[in-house]
């Protein structure tokens, strides 16, 4: 009796999982084919990767023409220039790479999984375990957070991919009795801790939790590798800051020391426990039991860390709830665990076993299905997906035919998620049109890389690395200011108006607005020159 | 503690965590008084984090009497 109720859940819960994991197919179909930006900033990482491509770096004097730099490392960028060079400046590929990345995430997950658990009790019943492990995957697929920003051409999940390898392989390194395998294996982990360091700067709270296992388990070992992995990495750090004249120092690392705001951290992580408690339950429950009864694994330091360090970082101005997407793919393998091993006898308490296994068979799959109606996210209106929501009874809650489980109002919430229509494409084509009027050797300011792109222009500056350096006073914006005061710009196309304040006055000065366009739920403001400016 | 196949007991990572959490609370009291020069109070922020200083403190006591099983 129980046994089948058991299925009939475990079935449940995968089907509502393999349905997150449709809608997360359909998005990544839906944003490969969208030619113009969808969310803020893709366009600038495109530009990186054009730059890399013609062996120039996107680390430069952001104060004179063309205004443009980047805060982001390297790696993710260079890894898409052979595809610069063979398809040229195109948006698909970066998207394509992204989404690639978290499937082989979600596969290390489960990996890791089936391996824990078989490694504790070999004799643990294989079919049962393997369906949890392909349950954990679909965990880090089907999350609100991870699915926002899996698709998109940005750096942040590709570095999500490179920290999971890494704490998965060295998840044992320690028991590994051969010494060259050892250190072959060390070696390896630490690579893929720098590669995911060098795709974006995040990977830093990983790194911290990899540090702290290895010094539990064996400090002289951690402070050796330590050492050596502090050595490449900042060897790597001081040529790109010479090779820059200091700008990847300037661009990657005072621009990223921001404002906190506690508020936004709190709504964050408010908004993180009320959508992924059912299956953070059994992550803590997996610590707990690790912290007194067992041995504390890579995961559950993982865990604490990157949940603890992401929970503040979340507070800085330009985070989301994307700084969360290395504690999912943690609490993924955690709560896995956990299932795995109640499901399959392999705890090892010996009273408590066949009671915990009892309960297991019914509560396991009911914190799969709660974690699945806690994250749940589908569009309502597309083919499919309109049955599907009719059937349920789920509305728009979102305004742009699409529900999500926050219904896009916590404070720094990725508005996003949601599927381009035609009439955006349409829309970003009239906003081109726009831009296409005006004479080739006019420039044109856009606040998106897109549109120049689209029109064979060179891109100008990179909005919000001009802000966040004149937050910190690391930037004059005196030679854009005087540029605009010139009226030097044909055109101007506004989005999120993230330039700083000089430069956000002069625009309304001396620039007036003559449409909006809307694309993706953002209105793009076309600003033409003024005829007379604004009197100050 | 630098030898060769030395792990951590839990009763060491005990008296690690205590010794860290004191040197946290301590360090978030005096970066208080030494940026506000006394005056303002403590923040919300600095509050959480006085907290999560206690809560190492207190993990660290809670595994002193696991003994010398490996952490």
């Amino acid at each position: 009796m129980i046994q089948t109720l058991n299925r009939i859940l475990i079935g449940f819960a995968f089907l509502l999982l393999a349905y997150l994991f449709i809608v997360y197919v359909a998005y990544a179909v839906n944003l490969i084919q969208f030619p113009f930006d969808y969310d803020q900033g893709e366009g600038f990482e495109l530009v990186d990767v054009m730059m890399f491509s013609q062996f120039k770096f996107p680390y430069a004097d952001i104060e004179s023409y063309p205004f443009y730099g980047s805060i982001y490392p390297p790696l993710y960028h260079v890894i898409l220039v052979p595809l610069a060079w063979i398809f040229g400046a195109e948006y698909w590929y970066g998207r394509l790479f992204s989404f690639i990345t978290t499937l082989i995430t979600a596969m290390l997950i489960g990996y890791a999984v089936y391996k824990e658990t078989i490694r504790r009790t070999p004799d643990a019943n294989h079919f049962i375990t393997r369906w949890v492990a392909v349950l954990a995957g679909l965990v880090f697929l089907a999350s609100n957070i991870v699915y926002h920003i899996g698709p998109l051409f940005r750096q942040h999940i590709s570095m999500v991919m490179f920290e999971t390898a890494a704490v998965v392989v060295l998840a044992h390194v320690n028991e590994i009795q051969h010494t060259r395998r050892r250190r072959y294996v060390l070696f390896v982990g630490f690579a893929l801790l720098i590669a995911a360091g060098y795709t974006k700067q995040l990977a830093a709270f990983t790194a911290i939790a990899v540090l702290i296992f290895l010094f539990i388990r064996n400090p002289r070992r951690a402070l050796t590798w330590g050492a050596g992995f502090t050595l490449v990495g900042m060897g790597i750090f001081a040529a790109l800051t010479i090779l820059t004249n200091g700008h990847w120092w300037t661009q990657t690392i005072v621009a990223n020391v921001k404002d906190f705001d506690l508020n936004q951290a709190e709504g964050l992580f408010r908004l993180f426990i009320r959508t992924h408690l059912w299956l953070v339950i059994p992550a803590l429950l997996m610590i707990v039991y690790e912290v007194y009864l067992d041995r504390i694994s890579i995961y559950a330091i993982w865990f604490v860390v990157t949940l603890g360090l992401s929970a503040y970082s979340a507070g800085t101005w330009g985070a989301g709830d994307s700084y969360y997407a290395t504690a999912v793919a943690a609490m993924a393998i955690l709560s896995g665990i956990f299932a795995a091993r109640t499901l399959t006898n392999g705890w090892g308490l010996p009273r408590f076993t066949r009671i915990l296994s009892t309960l297991g068979l019914i509560v396991i799959p009911l914190l799969y299905i709660e974690y699945a109606v806690g994250v749940f996210h589908t569009p309502t209106t597309e083919f499919f997906f309109r049955q599907v929501t009719d059937a349920l009874n789920i509305e728009d809650n979102t305004g742009y035919n699409y529900y999500d489980p926050d219904g896009y109002i916590t404070l720094a919430y990725a508005q996003i998620g949601h599927f381009t229509t035609d009439a955006d494409i349409q829309n970003g084509n009239r906003i081109v049109d726009h831009i296409a009027a005006i004479p080739p050797d006019v420039p044109v300011l856009s606040e998106e890389a897109a549109f120049s792109f689209a029109t064979d222009r060179e891109v100008i500056t990179n909005p919000v690395v001009l802000y966040i350096l004149d937050q910190v006073g690391a930037y004059d914006s005196s030679e854009l200011v005087a540029m605009i005061e010139a009226q030097d710009f044909g055109l101007i196309v506004l989005r999120a108006q993230f330039f700083p304040p000089a430069v956000n006055r002069a625009i309304t000065i001396y620039y007036e607005e003559t449409e909006r366009i809307p694309m993706n739920g953002f209105d793009y403001i076309i600003l033409y020159p003024r005829d007379e400016p604004l009197i100050e | 503690m630098l030898r060769q196949n030395f792990s951590f007991t839990k009763r060491q990572l005990g008296y690690l965590l205590i010794g860290l959490g004191i040197i946290a609370f301590v360090g978030i009291i005096s970066v208080d008084i030494i940026r506000a020069g006394g005056e303002g109070g403590i923040g919300p922020a600095q509050r959480i984090a006085l907290g999560l200083a206690g809560l190492l403190v207190l993990l660290g006591i809670s595994l002193i009497p696991l003994g010398d099983r490996l952490a």
